[in-house]
């Protein structure tokens, strides 16, 4: 039996102590014998190889634009790395220039901090998820104090009081938010509309600046999930398209009753299964997803970014 | 779907094989349209079509046929076949519609063995009321074909020219049929042609929810006959997961020896195999 997962943030102030808390990190876990996987920007990466010295290349290097693009594959690299060696732990640092993030973006990688405490709580996994304390707002901040079981501190993991109950945080953030009055709508009844949707959201993906593959993928995503809804959910299924803040919303209203748990769709179905796969899909194509419920139904609703 | 009670015109894309419809048009020009329509769906879906008809009206349609079915290569894989009235039906009066039925029978279990998963019949139907000797025999005849269809799942387009008949025998032909066939073309998303040379299909527009399904049926009606296919995909625009999901199924059914091969993968399809993750030991991708 292995130990459970462990999930701590680290706040650091400088680069030296970004690298003796990562370095230490990884150096532990590479002596018991298990496998180091580190996203991270490429300046991070600097410094963890430089900290680690001739260790450095037993441990595996994922920019963190690729990594975090969207911000949910990260989930997969790690699964991924995971499966190259089943009984082996991995030890794992996980950081993206959170900065740069649209707050539809941060609102997600909320949900995904929150989620990999529970997903990931019987995988063989450390994790430390750096945090930029002497750069990042306070908000941001905030998310590594609520969704991290344990504060790396001096070499050891100290318990956070901050840590909020999962399940809760995530329940939290699956409010939904309407589409606003001058949103596009297209009513889709049959099977057959899923393909008007399609053409619709090419269309109006284009005129709202997406470019050539955000737009495909984007369409990709509004089929998966406006099938979905035709499938599982109730009638009537809606379309909703509009532009909010930094992104570009296709919004998939249907009058499904039963509750979508936060989870569905998080890590990737089993198998030959052909079900399920849609909320992970979108996941794997949009910049952020929000999942929720109300008295009218279940809301889907998928964000590209408009210009980056 | 029934649609005798309303006579609206069937929805082609979601036929229900077995359906049985008539057409009452008042002339060539409408007949061949309809036939056209009825005939142009059909292959799109991947089913075999059999046209019952004249030289000239055969001549006719295969000048209507829009070009994504590709009509010289369905005529040439026996997708498309094309029969005379006299060929499909004989010449002297049967002593009995059993025989019909057998005849019937015999081209749908046909239509299987050749790697098609339907078969669907449009029979231009004016030389039937001199052939069995009176309207009260046409109506007989259409009413063992409604049964005869539903059992073996062959779909069907009756083409009447109106304007042959007086008001009461149009109607009381309507009444033997499921509804009427269209004569408006709405093209389908997609479309899935039979391949000989290499064994396969030809895949080309969209695919998703509403004809995923269809396609699914025409790989594993093809890989019955050769479990070894190669399927074009170089003018597919779009495809769903569930579709690839089916695919991935279809190769799994199949036996150890035998492959489906994506040839002329476009990069949406490339994109969704990526990001889903899709892969089998017999789902090959062309490089």
């Amino acid at each position: 039996m292995s130990a459970p997962a462990t999930h701590a943030a680290l706040l650091y102030d400088s680069p030296r102590q970004y690298a003796a808390e990562t370095g230490s990190f990884l150096r532990a876990g590479l002596a018991q014998g298990h496998r180091g996987l580190v996203m991270a920007p490429p300046d991070r990466v600097e410094w963890i190889r430089h900290e680690l010295g001739r260790d450095a290349d037993e441990v595996t290097y994922v920019d963190d634009t690729v990594a975090y693009t969207p911000q949910w594959n990260a989930y997969r690299v790690l699964l991924e790395f995971a499966a190259e060696a089943p009984d082996v732990r991995s030890v794992v640092v996980a950081e993206q220039a959170l900065s740069t993030r649209v707050p539809a973006e941060v609102l997600d990688y909320r949900r995904q901090e929150a989620a990999a405490n529970v997903v990931f709580a019987d995988r063989d996994v450390d994790l430390i998820c750096p945090y930029d304390a002497g750069a990042l707002p306070a908000h941001l901040l905030d998310i590594a104090r609520h969704t991290h079981e344990h504060l790396r501190v001096d070499g050891a993991a100290a318990p956070n009081s901050a840590y909020l109950d999962p399940r809760a945080v995530l329940t939290r953030l699956t409010e939904v938010v309407p589409a606003p009055p001058g949103a596009t709508t297209l009513d889709c009844v049959s099977h057959a509309d899923v393909a008007q949707a399609r053409r619709l959201v090419r269309h109006r993906g284009a005129a709202a600046g997406l470019g050539p593959d955000a737009v495909a993928d984007m369409a990709l995503a509004v089929t998966e999930v406006l099938t979905n809804a035709l499938q599982h959910g109730a009638p009537p299924a809606v379309l909703h398209l509009y532009p909010e803040q930094e992104t570009w919303v296709c919004h998939v209203h249907d009058g499904g009753t039963a509750l979508v748990d936060p989870l569905t769709g998080i890590l990737p179905p089993d198998g030959l299964s052909e079900h399920g796969y849609g909320l992970w899909l979108a996941r794997q194509l949009c910049a952020a997803v929000d999942v929720g419920h109300d008295l009218t139904g279940t809301h889907v609703r998928l964000h590209a970014r408009i210009a980056d | 779907m029934i649609h005798g009670a309303h006579r609206s015109a069937a929805d082609l894309c979601t036929l229900e094989p077995g359906t049985h419809l008539c057409a009452l048009e008042p002339g060539e020009i409408q007949l061949d349209r309809v036939a056209a329509t009825f005939v142009g769906q059909g292959l799109a879906a991947g089913d075999r079509l059999l046209y019952v008809a004249s030289d000239e009206q055969a001549e006719a349609l295969v000048t209507a046929l829009p070009e994504h079915v590709h009509v010289a290569e369905a005529l040439a894989t026996g997708q498309l076949r094309i029969s005379s009235f006299a060929d499909a039906y004989g010449t002297r009066r049967p002593d009995d519609l059993s025989a019909v039925a057998d005849g019937f029978r015999a081209a749908a279990a046909q239509a299987c063995k050749d790697g098609f998963p339907g078969l669907r019949v449009a029979a231009r139907m004016d030389g039937l009321s001199a052939l069995l000797g009176s309207h009260q025999e046409v109506l007989a005849w259409e009413r063992m074909s409604t049964y005869l269809q539903h059992e073996l799942e062959v779909s069907s387009v009756c083409l009447y020219d109106a304007s042959r008949l007086d008001p009461e025998q149009a109607a009381s032909i309507a009444r033997e049929h499921d509804g009427q066939a269209p004569e408006v073309d709405v093209p389908p998303i997609g479309t899935f042609l039979a391949v000989d040379e290499p064994w396969g299909l030809r895949v080309s527009g969209e695919v998703d929810v509403s004809n995923r399904d269809l396609l699914k049926q025409l790989v594993l009606s093809r890989a019955a006959v050769t479990p070894r296919l190669r399927l074009d995909l170089g003018e597919v625009t779009f495809a769903d997961i569930g579709t690839m999901c089916r695919l991935q199924a279809a190769a799994a059914e199949l036996p150890d020896s035998g492959w489906l091969l994506l040839d002329r993968v476009p990069h949406a399809v490339r994109r969704i195999l990526e990001v889903a993750g899709i892969s089998h030991e017999r789902l090959r991708v062309a490089p």
